[in-house]
């Protein structure tokens, strides 16, 4: 017998005896022998890499002795354990530098969620049911590696699907040989707030297929088109740090910010001066900025290079975009498209950008390219102050969307027969008129590798749940918020509290058992090999001057968190370029008979939910969102002179219906929003999502229209038209402090 | 000379983000009470971001402002304590005794800045939710008030730090929980009695106001209003 194990039974065998009769079940737990030395009361820090967002910001994880409920070899007792208490941002880390923002402070919730899937499990009952019984992990990987056997034996064509969150890294080029593998199998990353508009803009405007680092700190004046900048756009926590040095980090010198947009925004909220602008018009007001600047030569048309030749009719200065021909499209007044191209055109540097709804019209690709123009014209792409472009490699793109794998499936012309799903929810986040459900529901089996039973994994056969992210190891790089080229690195901060595996290290596995080219293909016995592999390649190309071999730079890379160039390095932008076809002003399409569904509907990303995938965090529901101090729900917003128009209350439950759906919610009144629009948070009303976010609120995608952005293979979140009538009393819960107390009877506050 | 804390609060950096309110939560083991609770105005939170609409559409301006205990001098929450929970630390805190508090909530009711929390009951952590909790802190329970301390824990911590290195305190060594997460810097905190601290300077600035200094509650807490864009004078 081990020392260990006899250790083991004379814990069991002491603690029953000392406490027998005592009523408190946890009194009687066995003890496990601590796996680490920890001393209690004493804090450790370890690096982290925050996977809430695509961000991708640096994480110090607070770490001390604790005492966890844990099931080992099927037994539970509890363990001394290092627990991760308290998340911060790493301040050597370039991109947040030590900030964190509420999402990412929320992270531990994710480890410690009393409904994360705690050890593998197939399923019993029909589909979807949420019926599953536990397996074992070697039934589970035998499971999964047959039905892969089976498929690579059949070589037929399609067979396998994949739909996983944005990847990057090497966990991405694991996902990646399995893809590639099996003949045109549908590779999806999926993101309802993706970047794909503005990924194909910058490529066509500047050679790169990245999102924009923007240099707010620096910059003198920022225009920004419905990009929720400090809340979810890019990379918030860089773009805050920023935005406060633009506001009060150089004495003497403050910048102004205008945000266009038809619903006031968590960013727009902070502007100094706000301009809502019809829908779909962002691309058409940038042109009319550009019209005045070159008309009135403050920059010459040739300013802009690459980027202006793209639209039609620039270096004729735009003669169709002059203020007064557009200012009834755009919904600004004349004086005021001049009045604000002369005040960026005078205050160097000047940068524009473009997120969020403004690039999820139908023309949002358009819309983007005419704001990249107007940025080039204004003189600061890849300069201090306007929009750099990191040396990151361009995220590869299978080209694959939700949308096409649907249909593909829907219509018979692919039959995937193992479909591979990774920390994705697409039935949540897709409008229902994609058929999402439908398509899953041909598939003959489903793996699932996610922490949670969400609407998506819920149909899942089996389920392989991955450790929390501060049990993984991670790397990361991070494709934009730093002009620094970064590459994160991590081990893990805690042992896994469940029966979990890394899924990286399960697709290793698999992939070997497999055998085959799939398994020579991956030649990595774990992740962290594979990780380690790439940072010897980076040592050769990078590190030779920071360390004397690729062992030590590797082991300073992980103490620090990750690689990152002691100076900026970004990449040059590419100003010439031969002109393609120019580009021409096309109007938005709007889902909806204008006369039957009076409002356009805008779904916005919620501080705290993101795109929904963190609505089951306690903290996120109970958190007010910044704007309207909802807690615990959704809400619509509506116009408080439409309100009146139409009898509407604070807190009137009001049924929203699009030619695609209809779902009900409470009204609130914002002054910031548009006489024609309603605006909803994404996040909530989830039918499957643990306790915390089940039955909460309602889905504002579920009633879109399935259109998609002309040019770019992205959806148009924010082209739907709805109308509204009231069908009750709601229930809506703000936060005002302790003060005064509600009484249980009140419908609403 | 003691140490006199106080913050200072940029409200043309904050852009209320939240992102200090779940910080706070995280380091001071504020338990969620719920949706049912929270409806009846029951939630606790040490420290909100407050939201006011100014004008009407198009015209529409927003402000945000944070509101936390303002560890005020002439604190109106300490003399109507009958059990002394409520104190003054020499350190200037509004100090709050856990221990002592039988819960009348005469403080909370005596604060004009409404930043004291009563627990209506004991908190609750669905397992494994409670491995999250700080051990510095102490978890109260069912009829106790709680409110802000500045993360006392992390002050005294610096403290014992300092004196075991026999050395003096940093200015910026020491950040409670909020500051510490706040992506745009907007908040400043240090030692007022120092003059060369970072929120001395800025707290003496021209810019420094305080939240309803009127009643005469002498709080430690400097608000900077929001700026304007001063026009091409910046050119």
């Amino acid at each position: 017998m081990e020392r260990r194990d006899f250790l083991k039974i004379s814990a069991v065998a002491g603690a029953t005896a000392a406490l027998e009769g005592c009523g408190n079940p946890d009194h009687q737990l066995i003890r496990f022998i601590p796996e680490e030395d920890l001393i209690p009361g004493i804090a450790t820090w370890k690096p982290s890499v925050c996977t809430l967002c695509p961000a991708g910001c640096g994480l110090l994880v607070r770490v001390m002795q604790g005492e966890a409920e844990v099931v080992r070899d099927g037994r539970l007792g509890l363990l001394k354990m290092g627990l991760a208490k308290k998340l911060e941002g790493n301040p050597a880390h370039p991109i947040n530098q030590g900030k964190l923002c509420p999402r990412g402070q929320a992270g531990l919730q994710v480890t410690y969620h009393p409904d994360r899937l705690k050890g593998p499990l197939a399923r019993v009952g029909p589909r979807g049911s949420g019926q599953f019984r536990e397996v074992s992990w070697d039934d589970a990987i035998k499971q999964l590696t047959s039905q892969l056997a089976d498929l690579q034996a059949s070589n037929q064509e399609g067979g396998l699907a994949l739909i996983t969150s944005p990847l990057r890294g090497q966990k991405r080029a694991i996902f990646e040989v399995f893809a590639n593998h099996f003949k045109k199998s549908l590779f999806v990353e999926s993101a309802f707030l993706g970047d794909s508009v503005i990924r194909a803009a910058n490529a066509a405007s500047f050679g790169h297929a990245l999102p924009p680092t923007v240099d707010l700190g620096q910059s003198n004046y920022v225009l920004s088109f419905g990009a929720d900048f400090v809340g979810t756009w890019n990379s918030p926590v860089a773009q805050s740090i920023g935005f406060g040095e633009m506001r009060k980090g150089r004495p003497g010198q403050r910048a102004k910010f205008v945000q266009f947009e038809q619903r006031i925004s968590h960013t727009g909220a902070s502007a100094d001066e706000w301009v809502p602008v019809q829908p779909g018009m962002e691309g058409m007001l940038a042109l009319g900025l550009a019209h005045v600047i070159m008309t009135e030569k403050l920059r010459p048309a040739a300013a802009a290079g690459h980027a202006g030749s793209l639209i039609e009719g620039w270096s004729q200065g735009l003669p169709d975009y002059a203020p007064e021909r557009i200012a009834t499209q755009t919904g600004l007044q004349a004086e005021t498209i001049a009045r604000i191209a002369r005040e960026a055109a005078a205050h160097e540097p000047a940068v524009a950008i473009i997120g969020d709804a403004a690039t999820a019209h139908t023309n949002g690709y358009f819309s983007a390219l005419a704001v990249n123009a107007l940025s080039a014209l204004l003189g600061s792409v890849g300069k201090p102050g306007g929009i750099l472009f990191s040396s990151a490699p361009a995220a590869k793109e299978s080209g694959v969307s939700v949308e096409i794998l649907a249909s593909q499936i829907n219509s018979g012309a692919a039959a995937a027969k193992v479909l591979l799903l990774y920390n994705a929810n697409p039935v949540f986040s897709a409008p229902a008129a994609w058929g999402v459900r439908a398509a899953l529901d041909k598939i003959p089996f489903i793996a699932s590798f996610g922490s949670f039973l969400d609407e998506t994994s819920a149909l899942a056969d089996l389920i392989l749940p991955d450790h929390s992210p501060l049990e993984s190891w991670h790397d990361d790089a991070p494709p934009s918020g730093s002009a620094r080229t970064v590459m994160s690195v991590a081990p893990p901060a805690m042992h896994p509290l469940h029966n979990t595996r890394s899924t990286p290290d399960v697709l290793l596995d698999v992939a070997h058992q497999v055998g085959g080219a799939l398994g020579k293909a991956l030649p990595w016995k774990a992740y962290d090999e594979a990780i380690q592999a790439s940072f010897a390649a980076l040592y050769k190309e990078k590190g030779t001057k920071t360390a004397k071999d690729a062992d030590e730079f590797w082991t300073k890379a992980q103490e620090q968190g990750g690689w990152w160039s002691a100076e900026p390095n970004p990449a040059p932008v590419s100003t010439g370029g031969a002109p393609s076809a120019a580009a021409k002003a096309t109007a938005p399409q709007f889902d909806g008979d204008a006369n039957e569904y009076p409002f356009h509907f805008l779904p916005f990303a919620s501080q705290l939910f993101y795109d929904g995938s963190l609505a089951h965090l306690p903290w996120m529901q109970e958190a007010p969102d910044p704007l309207s101090t909802v807690m615990w729900g959704a809400w619509v917003e509506i116009n408080p002179k439409t309100a009146r128009k139409l009898s509407v209350q604070q807190g009137d439950l009001v049924e929203v219906a699009s030619p695609h759906g209809k779902l009900k919610a409470p009204a609130l009144i914002n002054p910031g929003i548009a006489p024609d629009a309603l605006a909803m948070p994404v996040g909530q009303g989830h039918e499957n999502f643990t306790r915390y976010a089940t039955g909460c609120g309602a889905n504002p995608i579920s009633i879109l229209s399935p259109l998609t952005v002309e040019g770019a293979n992205s959806f148009a979140w924010a082209a739907t038209r709805v109308k509204l009538s009231v069908v009750g009393r709601g229930k809506l819960i703000l936060f005002g402090g302790s003060l005064t107390e509600a009484s249980p009877e009140l419908e609403h506050r | 000379m003691a140490h006199n804390w106080g913050m200072v609060i940029d409200l043309d950096r904050c852009t209320g983000c939240e992102a200090c309110v779940v910080a706070c939560h995280a380091e001071n083991n504020i338990s969620t009470v719920g949706q049912e609770q929270a409806a009846r105005s029951r939630a606790k939170h040490w420290i909100r971001v407050e939201r006011y609409y100014e004008g009407e559409f198009p015209d529409v301006k927003v402000k945000f402002q944070p509101v936390l205990c303002q560890q005020c001098d002439a604190a109106p929450c300490e003399p109507v304590c009958p059990t002394f929970a409520s104190y003054h630390t020499s350190e200037g805190l509004n100090g709050q005794i856990y221990n002592r508090c039988i819960g009348t909530r005469y403080c909370a009711n005596a604060c004009p800045y409404n930043v004291r929390f009563f627990n209506f009951y004991n908190p609750v952590w669905d397992k494994p939710l409670n491995l999250q909790l700080n051990p510095d802190v102490s978890v109260r329970s069912v009829g106790v008030m709680e409110k802000c301390t500045f993360c006392v824990q992390r002050i005294k911590a610096g403290e014992i730090q300092a004196a075991a290195e026999k050395r003096e305190l940093k200015d910026g060594e020491i950040k409670p929980a909020c500051v510490q997460s706040c992506p745009t810097n907007a908040m400043v905190w240090g030692d007022l009695n120092d003059p060369e601290s970072e929120a001395s300077r800025l707290a003496n600035s021209s810019r420094a106001t305080k939240l309803l200094a009127e009643v005469g509650t002498r709080p430690k807490v400097t608000y900077l209003p929001r700026d304007s864009w001063h026009g091409t004078e910046n050119a």
